[in-house]
C-alpha cells in the first residue's frame, strides 16, 4: 500500500527534477539578478532610450505580426475544413512543416526570396523598381513580421481548424433563412463562436513573436530595435551590467507570461 | 478564402524551394535563379571540420535529448495521468506553459547566471546543452503522452491487468508502453526535430566545442549562396523527415483507434 | 399564401442524384408532409424551397412570386432545421429575436415580441437561458418559435422529430400541429417517419428516386397507394404478384382469390395488397387459407404472426389471443396494384 501512494511522486521525481534546476532555478537566478542592489537595476533600465525603443519594437512585432497571422491562417483554416479528409489530413502535414523548422532556416529561405539579390526584387526589377529598394523590405520591421508570419500561420490553422470544423455549418444556414446575409450570417453568428480561439491563437503567437530572436539575429544581424535583440547583444558581448539585462528579461518574460495567461483564460472556452 | 489559401502555399513553398534550388545550383549571383546543377555543396559542407563536428554534435544531443525524454517522459505523464488531482494537473498545466512563457533567450541567461558559478561550472559543456534541450522539448512529450492517456482506455486495460495480478513494473511493460508508444514515437520525432534544429538557447550556452549544427551554420550565411544553402537544406530534410514520420504514425495511430 | 414547385428539376453538380419534375402545391395553413427513404430527394426539394440551391429547370414560387433566383434571407420562409440550429451563443429570447434584429426593429419591441412568441410555444420564463441548457423538445419550441416570429410566408420543418425521444415525439407532434393551425400558414414537414407523416398531415407527398410517386391525404396513401413500392413504404403490407383469372377471381402462388377486379381485362399482371390488420383469423365461407405460424410477436395492443400458407408467407395483425391456423381474407381487404417488377427492392 504504501508502495503504491508513493509511485506517483517517485515516478515524477526526475521529471520535476531537472523541471527544479534546468527552469526554476535559472529562472530564480534571472529574477534575483533583477533584484540585486534593491531594485536599482530597472532605474538604470527605464532611463536608457535603447530599452524603450526596443520594447517599443517588440510591442509592434508582437501585435501586428500575429494579427496578421491570425487572418491568413483563419482563411486558411476555412478553405481547409472544406477539404475532403485524405487532403485535409495532407495540408495539414505541409502546414505544420515550419513548427519544427529552426529560426535559421526561414532566415536564409526569405533572404533567398526576398533579399537584395532575392527572386522577387529581380522580377521586380523587371517592373522598374530598383532591387536596392525592394530587397531592404525583408530587413525592415514589417519584412521581419513577415518572415514570424512563416511559423505563425501554422499555428493559427492548427488552434483555428478544429473551432472551425466543431462550428455547425446549419447555424449559417438558420441565419440566413432568418433573413441575414452571407456577410451578416458570418459576423453574427459564427464569429461570436470562434472568438475565443481567435483569442488564444493571437496570444501564442504574440508570446512566441515576442520571445524569439533566432530569425532576426539570423536576418538582420542586431541592427534592428526588438527587445530580445537588444537583450541577445548584451548578454553575448558579457555586459558589465547584469542585474539591467536580467531586469529587461525579466520584463521580457512578464509580457510573455500575461499574454500566455489570456491564451489559457480562452483555451477551454476554445476547447469545448 | 480558397485564393488566400493558395497563396498561403505559395509562400509556404517559396523558401523551401529556393533552399533547395539553391543548394544544387552551381553558382547563383545576380540571376534569377541559379544556374548550373552540381552536388559539390554538399561535399564542401560535408568536408568542412567544423561542420562535420557540430553535426555529430547535435546527432548526439538529439539522441540523448529523446532517449532522456522517453525515461523521464512516461513516467512523470502516467504519474500525472493517475494522479488525476485538480493541484497537481494545474501544476503539470504550468509547467508546461512555463518553457512558453518563458523565452529561450531569457533561459539561456538564467543558464549563464547559475551555471557559471563555483558551485555549478557546468557552463559550455555538453551535458548542460543535453539538459537544455530536455527541459525545451519535455513539455511536448508531455502533452502528447497526456493527450492520449486522456484519449485511450488505457487506465481501463491498465485495472484490467491489474485484477487479472500483473504487477505494477509488469504492466507497465506489457500494457501501458507497447499502447503508448504511437504517441510516444510521435513525440520523439517532434523532440528530434525541435532539438536539431534549436539555436536561440545552445547558441548562447554551448562551449565551443560543443557547438550544434545551427551554430556553425549561422556563419555559413556570410559565406557562398550554394554552400549556405546546402548546409540549410540537411536541416530542412531532417526537421521533413521527421514530420513525415509524424504524419505516419499519426495515420497509424489513427487505423488502430 | 402557397409555397408551390412548378416542374422543377435539379441535379447535384457531378452526379446523378437529384430531383426530376417536381410539381406540388401547398395552399394556405395546409400542412404537407414530404416523405421517402434517405436519398429520394426530400432534402434537395428543401434546399431547393430555402433557397440554398437553385433548380435546374422550373420554377419556385412563392404567393405565385418566382422566387427561383433569390437568396434564402430574401425568403421569408421559417425554417426548423434537423438539429435545431439554436445559436449557442445567444439567449433564448435573442435568439427568437434574431429575424426581427435583421428586420431593423428596436430592442425592446422586438424582445418584447419574441417573449409573447416564446410563450406561445410554452417557454415562457426560460427567455434568459442559453440553449445549451434546454432538452431536445424545449430546443424543438424554441426554434418554432424563431421560425415563426416574423411572420414569414411558409414554414418549413426538416425532420424536426428525428432527434428526440420516440415518448416525446407524439408529444411535440402534436405540439407542432397545434402552432401551425394556430398561425394558419402553409407548412412543409420532411420526414423519413411515415407514422409522423399520417399523423399530422392535410396532404401526404412520397418520393421515390428524385420523384414525387404519389400526393394524396393520409388515409388515401395509406388505402389506394399509388403503387406497391409506396404500399411497402407505408405501413405494414402483404404484396402478392398475381395475375387476373376472370372478372372478380385473380390467381396467385398462395391460390386464387376473389376480388374486385374492376375493369382489368383477364390475364392483366397485378400486385395483390392486404393489410395484416384486414386478415380475419378463423374459417370463412371465401378467400380461406391454413398454415402454421413461425413468428408470433406480441406488441401490446396488436399481435403480429407470420403465417406460413402454401406458397407464401401472411402477415396477420390481432388484438385476438389463441392459436391461429385458418385466416380469411375479405374480398374488400384485397386492392389491386399495377404490378411491379421487382417487389424486393421496396422496403
Amino acid at each position: 500500500m504504501t508502495l503504491r501512494a508513493w509511485l506517483p511522486a517517485l515516478l515524477s521525481l526526475p521529471g520535476v527534477m531537472i523541471f527544479t534546476l534546468f527552469c526554476l532555478l535559472p529562472l530564480v537566478a534571472v529574477l534575483a539578478g533583477a533584484f540585486e542592489g534593491g531594485g536599482s537595476a530597472f532605474g538604470r533600465l527605464f532611463a536608457d532610450p535603447v530599452f524603450w525603443n526596443g520594447l517599443q519594437g517588440t510591442l509592434l512585432l508582437g501585435t501586428l505580426a500575429p494579427l496578421f497571422s491570425l487572418v491568413v491562417g483563419t482563411a486558411v483554416a476555412m478553405a481547409l475544413a472544406r477539404f475532403a479528409p485524405r487532403m485535409r489530413m495532407a495540408a495539414l502535414v505541409a502546414v505544420s512543416l515550419p513548427l519544427t523548422f529552426s529560426g535559421l532556416i526561414i532566415a536564409y529561405g526569405f533572404i533567398l526570396l526576398l533579399g537584395r539579390s532575392g527572386v522577387i526584387p529581380q522580377l521586380l526589377a523587371g517592373l522598374g523598381l530598383d532591387p536596392a529598394v525592394t530587397g531592404a523590405f525583408i530587413y525592415s520591421p514589417a519584412g521581419l513580421g513577415l518572415a514570424y508570419s512563416y511559423y505563425l500561420v501554422p499555428r493559427v490553422v492548427l488552434i483555428m481548424l478544429p473551432a472551425i470544423r466543431g462550428f455547425e455549418a446549419n447555424q449559417i444556414a438558420a441565419a440566413r433563412s432568418l433573413g441575414a446575409g452571407p456577410l451578416r450570417a458570418f459576423a453574427e453568428v459564427m464569429l461570436p463562436q470562434i472568438v475565443p480561439s481567435l483569442i488564444a491563437a493571437f496570444a501564442l503567437c504574440a508570446a512566441v513573436a515576442i520571445g524569439a530572436y533566432g530569425t532576426a539575429l539570423a536576418l538582420v544581424g542586431t541592427q534592428i530595435n526588438i527587445l530580445p535583440l537588444v537583450l541577445y547583444s548584451r548578454i553575448s558581448e558579457g555586459t558589465s551590467d547584469l542585474p539591467a539585462a536580467a531586469a529587461a528579461s525579466l520584463i521580457l518574460v512578464a509580457i510573455c507570461t500575461a499574454v500566455v495567461a489570456l491564451a489559457e483564460v480562452f483555451r477551454p472556452a476554445a476547447r469545448s | 478564402m480558397r485564393i488566400i489559401a493558395v497563396a498561403y502555399f505559395l509562400f509556404l513553398a517559396a523558401p523551401m524551394v529556393l533552399l533547395v534550388v539553391g543548394a544544387f545550383g552551381e553558382s547563383w549571383s545576380n540571376t534569377l535563379f541559379p544556374t548550373g546543377f552540381t552536388l559539390g555543396w554538399f561535399v564542401e559542407v560535408a568536408a568542412d571540420p567544423s561542420f562535420r563536428r557540430a553535426f555529430i554534435t547535435s546527432l548526439q544531443v538529439v539522441a540523448l535529448t529523446c532517449i532522456a525524454n522517453v525515461l523521464v517522459g512516461v513516467p512523470l505523464a502516467w504519474a500525472i495521468h493517475s494522479a488525476a488531482r485538480r493541484r497537481v494537473r494545474m501544476a503539470a498545466r504550468i509547467a508546461v506553459l512555463v518553457p512558453v512563457a518563458m523565452p529561450e533567450l531569457v533561459l539561456a541567461f538564467g543558464f549563464i547566471l547559475v551555471f557559471s558559478s563555483d558551485t555549478l561550472p557546468w557552463l559550455g559543456s555538453f551535458w548542460l546543452l543535453v539538459a537544455g534541450h530536455v527541459v525545451l522539448t519535455l513539455p511536448y512529450t508531455l502533452t502528447t503522452l497526456l493527450a492520449d492517456l486522456e484519449q485511450s482506455r488505457l487506465s481501463v486495460y491498465d485495472q484490467v491487468a491489474a485484477t487479472l495480478g500483473g504487477g505494477f513494473p509488469g504492466r507497465m511493460v506489457d500494457i501501458i508502453l507497447p499502447l503508448l508508444a504511437p504517441s510516444l514515437m510521435s513525440a520523439c520525432l517532434t523532440v528530434a526535430a525541435l532539438s536539431i534544429g534549436e539555436f536561440q538557447l545552445s547558441n548562447l550556452i554551448a562551449g565551443f566545442l560543443s557547438r550544434t549544427y545551427p551554430i556553425v551554420l549561422l556563419q555559413a550565411f556570410y559565406g557562398a549562396t550554394g554552400f549556405a544553402c546546402a548546409a540549410t537544406v540537411v536541416l530542412l530534410v531532417l526537421a521533413a523527415l521527421s514530420a513525415l514520420g509524424n504524419a505516419m504514425t499519426g495515420r497509424l495511430a489513427a487505423k488502430e483507434a | 399564401m402557397a409555397l408551390q414547385f412548378d416542374q422543377v428539376s435539379y441535379r447535384y453538380p457531378g452526379s446523378i442524384q437529384g430531383v426530376t419534375d417536381i410539381s406540388l402545391k401547398i395552399g394556405d395553413g395546409e400542412l404537407v408532409a414530404l416523405i421517402g427513404a434517405s436519398g429520394s430527394g426530400k432534402s434537395t426539394l428543401l434546399r431547393l424551397l430555402c433557397g440554398f440551391a437553385a433548380p435546374d429547370r422550373g420554377q419556385v414560387r412563392i404567393d405565385g412570386e418566382d422566387v427561383s433566383p433569390a437568396p434564402p434571407e430574401r425568403r421569408k420562409l421559417g425554417v426548423v432545421f434537423q438539429d435545431y440550429a439554436l445559436f449557442p451563443h445567444m439567449r433564448l429570447w435573442e435568439n427568437v429575436a434574431y429575424p426581427l434584429k435583421v428586420r431593423g426593429m428596436a430592442r425592446d419591441a422586438r424582445q418584447t415580441r419574441a417573449c409573447e412568441m416564446l410563450a406561445r410555444v410554452g417557454m415562457a420564463g426560460r427567455e434568459q437561458d442559453r440553449p445549451d441548457l434546454l432538452s431536445g423538445g424545449q430546443r424543438q419550441r424554441v426554434a418554432l418559435a424563431r421560425a415563426l416570429v416574423f411572420g414569414p410566408r411558409g414554414l418549413l420543418l426538416d425532420e424536426p422529430l428525428s432527434a428526440l425521444d420516440a415518448g416525446l415525439r407524439a408529444e411535440m407532434r402534436d405540439e407542432i400541429q397545434r402552432v401551425q393551425r394556430q398561425a394558419g400558414i402553409a407548412t412543409l414537414l420532411v420526414t423519413h417517419d411515415q407514422e409522423e407523416a399520417l399523423s399530422i398531415a392535410d396532404r401526404v407527398a412520397v418520393m421515390r428516386d428524385g420523384r414525387i410517386v404519389q400526393i394524396a391525404t393520409p388515409h388515401e396513401v395509406y388505402d389506394r397507394p399509388a403503387e406497391a413500392w409506396v404500399a411497402a413504404f407505408v405501413g405494414q403490407s402483404n404484396l402478392w404478384p398475381g395475375t387476373v383469372a376472370a372478372s372478380g377471381r385473380v390467381e396467385t402462388a398462395l391460390g386464387p382469390f376473389t376480388c374486385d377486379t374492376g375493369p382489368r381485362p383477364k390475364g392483366e399482371r397485378v400486385t395483390l395488397l392486404v393489410r395484416p390488420e384486414r386478415v380475419i383469423p378463423g374459417a370463412g365461407p371465401i378467400n380461406g387459407l391454413t398454415g402454421t405460424a413461425t413468428a408470433d410477436r406480441f406488441l401490446g395492443p396488436v399481435r403480429r404472426l407470420d403465417l406460413s400458407v402454401p406458397g407464401g408467407t401472411v402477415k396477420v395483425e390481432t388484438h385476438l389471443p389463441g392459436l391461429v391456423r385458418d385466416i380469411t381474407i375479405p374480398p374488400d381487404a384485397i386492392r389491386l396494384l399495377p404490378a411491379e417488377a421487382s417487389l424486393s427492392t421496396a422496403v
